[in-house]
């Protein structure tokens, strides 16, 4: 099971990382939407994306729409510090999207399995 | 739960770190110049990932505040406020209170343990953020914190701003006011690379030295009588190559030094960066408005002296805000802009670099100084007439002065100037000097040698053993003749310049064990011409120190003390000798110290012997200006059973007689403020000195001063070249009767 974490902040990169791999998920990584996109152009296999929100270049409700009108269909989780309802009502076609706190321990894992299981 | 939170809080601290420092640099920005979007953007982006990190850790009284300030960055970004120089002062109080919590988690490495959130600066920045600005008013501090029975503190609380002050306590984060400085070295990679590309050439060059070893080989080989001329020729060239590769490789090792020493070297950014929030929080809790500029932070010094540097930077930047800078009001009067200035600044000059503390405040009041230099009693109102005003303005540098009306709790008090001179100029080798104007600013200058692991060292010997002493401690070297030596109380001392100096044999204070076989100079050094004496002083204490020889004076490098020797105090460091000799190089305040010792056991032997001698009951007043001379006569007196008192000038003597009651007075002639002959005669006018004993101790043997002497009612006349101390004892006792 590989994942991409794309997060422009490598704190939050790392505590992403850190949850997934303790579940056991394979992650690899990209500091912005523009090398998300070019590692999921490439030859790399992709099982779910989650990125955060709020970064430069490209915000990730907008990679999540690029990704779509490139036909990429891979499940997308986002990850927010301000509003996850507002953005989930922005773009209801997002899998998920979950508030970046303390609590993404537990919730993270439960999400993903959600979101897997109506793949 | 698997996923240790703690793991992450120091990775969180060191990025947090980062964007409080670009937050700062923005905000700094936005003062300076018009708003600038992409600013307000990149610090709206620290401020948002600041929140997020926190959240992730659940640190809320970060997340809260961080938060807050996001709302309000985010205002100014989208245009709906605009930006005004009071929103500047509360965004840059929300970035040093996370700052202060940021610091908080650093040392507890405990989210729980964080202080709860400023909800004060939070309402304040949240009703900035809406636009109402002109509603934060940042309430001015109390002039008598005491008085609401609050510590005083130097730690700069941060009140909460725009309401009515609860207890700071509650809700300010821990803010120490101490710039920080790090335990480790990070070293640019090409520097490193520079070193170990020299490193080649050193050993390529000492591959050529090899090949020297051989060609002298071959030399020797070949050496006959027959073809003498001819080998001497050969020999002579020889000789001319080694001195070229010698040549060679020594400036090689030069180069190497140069190089390895600045691996040392830090940038001064360690202690600057944090000067602009260290004065907004001193300039916040005196209720100034201070803009701080820094420059030349990119200077590097080594890393020894960045650590010590801290300290009195803050102290000066605390002076700079409590004492330099004149409230809003007073500047407004006197047509300066409200905010006040402060420059930190670091250039290169020559082998020094110069930190510049600089303030565009009142100046330094020289009147006032003079004023209260007279009125305690440091110099005489004549001498404070004669004084320049530079020469004035330096008596802040003295111990126990302080020019502040009210005692505040940033600087004032008790520790000052004196102890920054002590710093700078004791641990530092540096020089301290403070220039001034009044009404346009003070600037107080900070001269700091380049290395610290380089220093001029002179070398001696003792019982054949070599030992360095480092210049700065070494104050003259002299010779004397044997019958000049006096003897005080079962030891030593010689007269220099009107000065007691106790002299102590080198070899007996370190018990250097005798070597059977003496060196014949060094026998030649002390019979023949008197006695070799380093004379090493720290502050105004001196010793001399009995030697055999003097072997060298040059720059060395001072290689410190391997661990587990660390403790030994007499040594400082070790320097190698050109034939590869290890000498220990002595720490000159230690021999001091270790020679009071020695003093303090040969007075109390004395005393013992002394116990039926009959000076038990009276008191002494001893005035002489020189500290080696006032403890001489004190250990003297102190041996006969005398209670000793001990002023440093006529003034202080004067003062001491009048707030005490003594049996006879001790006092030397020439000394600074009064002399002894006006202190004599001041004293005969007091009531209770009329028919005192006093004693004019003197290195003069003038016949016109004693007759001055007597003619001011001094009882007896002493001159230090007689002087021992049956002559002092057989005086006192017969005046005392």
């Amino acid at each position: 099971m590989h994942v991409l974490v794309v997060d422009d902040d490598p704190f939050s990169r790392e505590m992403t990382v850190a949850v997934l791999e303790d579940q056991g998920y394979n992650c690899q990584l990209a500091e912005n939407g523009m090398e998300a996109m070019e590692i999921l152009a490439g030859k790399s296999s992709c099982d779910l994306v989650i990125s955060d929100m709020n970064m430069p270049l490209i915000s990730g409700i907008d990679l999540f729409r690029e990704l779509r009108s490139q036909g990429v269909t891979l499940p997308f989780i986002l990850l927010t510090g301000d509003d996850p309802e507002g953005l989930q009502a922005q773009e209801p076609k997002l899998d998920a999207c979950l508030f970046k706190d303390f609590s993404l321990e537990e919730i993270l894992p439960q999400v993903i399995n959600e979101v897997l299981s109506r793949c | 739960m698997a996923l240790d939170i703690k793991k992450f809080i120091s990775r969180f601290v060191e990025e947090a770190r980062e964007h409080i420092k670009r937050l700062g640099e923005g905000l700094d920005a936005m003062n300076r110049d018009s708003v600038d979007s992409e600013n307000i953007n990149a610090i709206f982006r620290s401020a948002h990932t600041i929140k997020g990190s926190s959240r992730m850790l659940k640190l809320s009284a970060i997340t809260e505040t961080a938060h807050k300030l996001e709302d309000v960055l985010g205002a100014l970004r989208d245009g709906s406020l605009n930006y005004r120089p009071e929103l500047g002062t509360l965004l840059y109080r929300g970035v040093d209170a996370i700052a202060g919590m940021v610091e908080c988690l650093a040392k507890s490495g405990d989210g729980a343990a964080l202080p709860p959130v400023d909800e004060a600066l939070c309402a304040s920045l949240a009703q900035a953020a809406t636009g109402e600005v002109s509603a934060v008013v940042i309430p001015p501090p109390s002039i008598d914190l005491a008085s609401d029975g609050r510590q005083l503190t130097a730690e700069p609380t941060s009140p909460p701003l725009a309401t009515p002050a609860p207890p700071a306590a509650t809700s300010a984060p821990p803010a120490q006011a101490k710039l920080s400085t790090s335990d480790t070295v990070r070293v640019r990679l090409a520097k490193l690379d520079e070193l170990i590309k020299l490193m080649g050439e050193v050993v390529s060059s000492h591959a050529t030295l090899r090949q020297r070893l051989l060609d002298l080989r071959l030399l020797e080989s070949d050496a006959s009588p027959q073809h003498w001329e001819q080998h001497r020729a050969r020999l002579h060239h020889f000789g001319q190559t080694l001195r070229d590769d010698v040549q060679n490789q020594e400036l090689l090792m030069d180069e190497l030094h140069d190089k390895a020493l600045i691996m040392r070297m830090l940038p001064l950014a360690m202690v600057f960066d944090s000067a602009g929030r260290v004065v907004r929080d001193l300039a916040h809790s005196v209720g100034k408005e201070v803009e701080c500029a820094v420059s030349g932070a990119e200077i590097e010094l080594d890393r020894q002296m960045i650590d010590k540097l801290s300290d009195p930077i803050v102290h000066l930047l605390r002076n700079a805000i409590d004492h330099g800078l004149e409230t809003s009001a007073v500047r407004l009067a006197a047509g300066k802009s409200s905010q006040g200035h402060v420059t930190l600044s670091a250039r290169q000059d020559g082998g020094w670099v110069v930190i510049e503390v600089a303030d565009d405040g009142g100046g330094v009041p020289v009147e006032v100084i003079r004023e209260k230099a007279v009125r305690k009693g440091f110099i005489s109102a004549e001498q404070a007439a004669g004084l320049s005003d530079q020469a004035v303005v330096d008596l802040i540098f003295r111990p126990g002065f302080s020019t502040s009306a009210i005692i505040t709790d940033i600087s004032g008090r008790g520790v000052g100037m004196d102890v920054v001179k002590q710093n700078i100029v004791d641990d530092l080798q540096g020089e301290v000097t403070v220039e001034t104007r009044l009404g346009v600013g003070t600037t107080f200058a900070l001269r700091l040698p380049l290395s610290l692991a380089v220093m001029r060292v002179l070398l001696v010997e003792v019982n054949g053993l070599p030992f360095g002493f480092t210049a700065q401690y070494v104050d003259e070297l002299i010779r004397v003749p044997h019958e000049e030596m006096l003897t005080v109380v079962e030891r030593n001392a010689v007269i220099i310049r009107n000065e007691f100096v106790p002299v102590v044999l080198l070899a007996d204070l370190l018990h250097a064990p005798k070597r059977l076989v003496k060196t014949t100079r060094s026998q030649a050094g002390t019979f023949d011409h008197g006695m070799l004496l380093v004379v090493v002083r720290v502050r105004n204490e001196k010793l001399a120190l009995a030697v055999d020889d003097l072997l060298d004076e040059r720059d060395m490098v001072i290689k410190p003390l391997p661990e587990h020797m660390r403790r030994l105090t007499m040594v400082s460091g070790m320097v190698i000798t050109g034939r590869n000799e290890l000498v220990s190089v002595l720490h000159a305040p230690a021999l001091l110290e270790l020679a009071r010792q020695m003093r303090g056991q040969a007075s109390r032997t004395e005393a013992a012997s002394h116990a039926n001698a009959g000076g038990a009951a009276y008191r002494i007043l001893v005035v002489d200006d020189s500290f080696n001379t006032r403890e001489i006569e004190k250990d003297v007196l102190e041996a006969w059973g005398y209670h000793v008192t001990l002023a440093e000038d006529g003034m202080d003597g004067l003062q001491q007689a009048r707030a005490g009651t003594f049996d006879a007075v001790l006092t030397d002639v020439e000394m600074p403020t009064m002399d002894g002959f006006t202190l004599t005669s001041m004293l005969r006018q007091e009531e209770k000195y009329r028919d005192t004993p006093i004693v004019i101790i003197t290195s003069r043997e003038k016949e016109e001063d004693k007759r001055r002497g007597i003619e001011v009612g001094a009882d007896a006349y002493i001159v230090k070249g007689d002087f021992d101390q049956s002559s002092l004892v057989d005086t006192l006792r017969s005046l005392l009767g």
